[in-house]
């Protein structure tokens, strides 16, 4: 076993480490305040190939795959998950529903552009009534010619207001429910009928932006059926399957930059005429995180591995979404406690921090979510069954 | 043009620790960096290619451990066409003599150079000889610490330090050129070139015997005895009092050092 990694992802941290301390970090409390992530900052990171990380070369990709992706989301973990969500959510998702289940055709038309970031994707599947619940949407595509309409209304929608192209699940026969009844979509966002409604006001990752889309008779051509007609359910439990390893890796980066700081802070700190570095209370607290990160670090490359070589990953994705956002939460919380009321400021990046953190056990799939997904894998070889 | 880039890969500074007080210096942690200066000269050279569109051939070389490997695919990953990797248990104990007699066989291998650009000096030994002496043993044209480079017909127009003001100065080529590492902070490699970096291109690796280097060249003229730290340096100067009498204090201590007019 060799748990090193290969040569050219040394190298590919090493220059994304960089690239995010001097073009994302300095930025991180404005894109908090202006609540928005710089266009600039995200063609700088698309002329370096980083918003095609995952992708092969011929569909405009880096060639890194899931190794690769992770190493980029641990990285913009550390430094401010406002880029990270806005990029995460284009290739983990937006993006990664076209490249698992899109033709030939729709890879060169709309993923090309994708991973060159010349354009940004979002994924339409939550809806007032529709989150955890996924099969319950209530938006339609209906047939008409050789295009389908939509009608309906998609909330919190990561990206969705500066995307170029959204996959949308829609219901196409409302008799045969999840497995037949349920289709998606390439959506391009200039199509007539396409709106955004109202944007939300979040507590954390306030510079990525959480859109209601709105489709209003909306026109798709049928080329635009993604995966197979009536198995966009699919599609899209796929999608997120995979995203929640790189989702992991953004905590773990989250969580590895409240310890560092930790320890800075202790080392600096001094109380009582000694640094309070020396004092018991702190090293339990740094050591408890330090056993967390280094668990996680393990879980996610080792995801990212099985991903890569084509193995099954779903109970160990699910693992590292669950598992990083709650290490996330606990080194974040420590780090302020340890940071005192200094952390609890709002000029201070450990408050930014924490409140960037609690979305993590949220979004893709609550937490609850990620425990039934789990023992739904574990259960599963007995011969019981339970709906995910 | 041809345009050859010597590269160094150095011990990573940022796992060192310095302690002047045990006169020693502490590895915290071995990991090898591609040398910033190294790093300038190859965005100087990308920089030439980028300004004409040109078909320029940039090639990097190292003298160095296997280990150099990595740096040479650090600058392909940047944009360099080819890289050569010179190493051989006999160049282990090269002082700046055999280094710049290896780095000149290796040149004059590759067929000779129209513009060598390498780093004023290096971060670690840092002794900045290296350009000059390359010059000499190739019979280039040399200029040194670098902070402007562009094409002119016939050479090179060249913007470098001159006491503490600027010079503009004219190269024929063939020429070594040195620059100011802070003058061209070098660009992100993109993701997809450092994988190809690792996974599709080579870099060449020569030996003593390919440079057709003999014993004698590979002769250092300097041995190493012992290393001490060099006295404190007495960081600036400092005024106190009243605020406007301070600020022309200031404006005249500037003016005596000639940093302002």
């Amino acid at each position: 076993m060799d748990f090193s990694f290969p040569k050219e992802y040394q190298l590919f941290r090493r220059m994304v480490r960089e690239f995010v301390e001097n073009e994302v970090k300095p930025l991180a409390m404005v894109i908090d305040r202006e609540h928005r992530v710089p266009h600039e900052t995200i063609k700088k990171a698309a002329a370096l190939g980083l918003m095609g990380v995952p992708f092969p070369a011929k569909y405009g990709g880096m060639g890194g795959g899931e190794m690769g992706y992770c190493i980029l989301m641990e990285e913009l973990g550390k430094v401010d998950s406002s880029t990270g969500t806005v990029i995460g959510a284009h290739i983990g998702i937006g993006a990664m529903a076209i490249y698992l289940d899109g033709t030939e055709e729709q890879k060169q038309k709309f993923l090309v552009p994708l991973a060159q970031g010349t354009a940004i994707a979002a994924f339409g599947l939550t809806e007032a009534q529709a989150g955890s619940d996924a099969a319950a949407i209530k938006t339609t595509a209906v047939r008409d010619g050789d295009d389908f309409v939509l009608n309906g209304a998609k909330v919190f929608i990561t990206n969705g207001d500066i995307a170029d192209i959204i996959t949308v699940m829609a219901v196409t026969d409302p008799a045969l429910g999840a497995y037949g009844g349920i289709t998606a979509f390439i959506v391009e966002t200039d199509s007539p009928g396409f709106s955004i409604g109202s944007l939300e006001n979040k507590m954390g990752i306030r510079g990525s932006s959480t859109a209601e889309c709105v489709f209003q008779d909306v026109r798709v051509p049928k080329e635009n059926v993604l995966g197979q007609f009536g198995a966009g359910f699919l599609t899209f439990m796929k999608t997120l399957d995979i995203g929640r390893a790189s989702l992991g890796a953004a905590t773990l980066g989250g969580a590895e930059a409240a310890m560092e700081a930790s320890i800075q802070w202790a080392r600096a700190r001094e109380q009582f005429g000694v640094p309070i570095a020396t004092k018991q209370s702190v090293h339990f607290m740094i050591a408890d995180m330090a056993v967390e990160i280094e668990a996680l670090r393990s879980l996610i490359y080792r995801t990212a591995w099985l991903i890569d070589t084509g193995q099954p990953h779903i109970l160990e994705a699910s693992a590292c979404k669950l598992f990083g956002s709650e290490v996330a939460h606990r080194c974040i919380d420590r780090a302020m406690q340890i940071h005192g009321a200094l952390g609890y400021s709002r000029d201070h990046f450990i408050e930014l921090g924490w409140r960037d953190q609690r979305i993590s056990e949220i979004y893709e799939g609550t937490n609850e979510i990620q425990r039934i997904v789990i023992a739904a894998n574990l259960f599963r070889p007995y011969g019981l069954r339970i709906p995910t | 043009m041809k345009i050859i880039v010597p590269i160094k890969q150095i011990l990573d500074p940022s796992g060192v620790t310095v302690r002047r007080d045990k006169e020693r210096i502490f590895i915290n942690k071995e990991a090898y960096i591609l040398e910033a200066g190294s790093k300038a000269a190859i965005e100087a050279a990308l920089q030439v290619r980028d300004v004409d569109g040109g078909e320029h051939e940039i090639v990097a070389v190292s003298l160095g451990e296997p280990r150099a490997d990595d740096a040479l695919r650090e600058a392909l990953a940047m944009g360099c066409d080819e890289a050569y990797l010179l190493t051989d248990e006999a160049f282990q104990d090269a002082d700046i003599s055999v280094t710049t007699a290896v780095l000149a066989a290796a040149i004059e291998k590759l067929g000779g150079a129209d513009l060598v650009i390498a780093g004023q000096a290096s971060a670690d030994t840092g002794s900045g000889q290296v350009g000059a002496r390359l010059a000499e043993a190739l019979g280039y044209a040399c200029v040194t610490a670098v902070y402007e480079l562009a094409q002119e017909a016939g050479g090179l127009q060249a913007t470098r330090r001159w006491g503490t003001g600027y010079a503009r100065v004219q190269v024929s080529l063939p020429a070594v050129v040195t620059v100011a590492p802070e003058a061209f902070p070098p660009r992100y490699a993109h993701g997809a070139r450092i994988m190809d970096a690792y996974r599709k291109w080579e870099v060449t690796i020569w030996d003593a015997s390919d440079l057709e280097l003999g014993t004698g060249a590979l002769q250092p003229l300097l041995s190493f005895r012992r290393e001490s730290f060099p006295a404190p340096l007495e960081v600036g100067e400092k005024f106190q009092g009243d605020p406007a009498e301070v600020a022309r204090d200031v404006v005249t201590a500037l003016r005596i050092q000639n940093l302002i007019a």
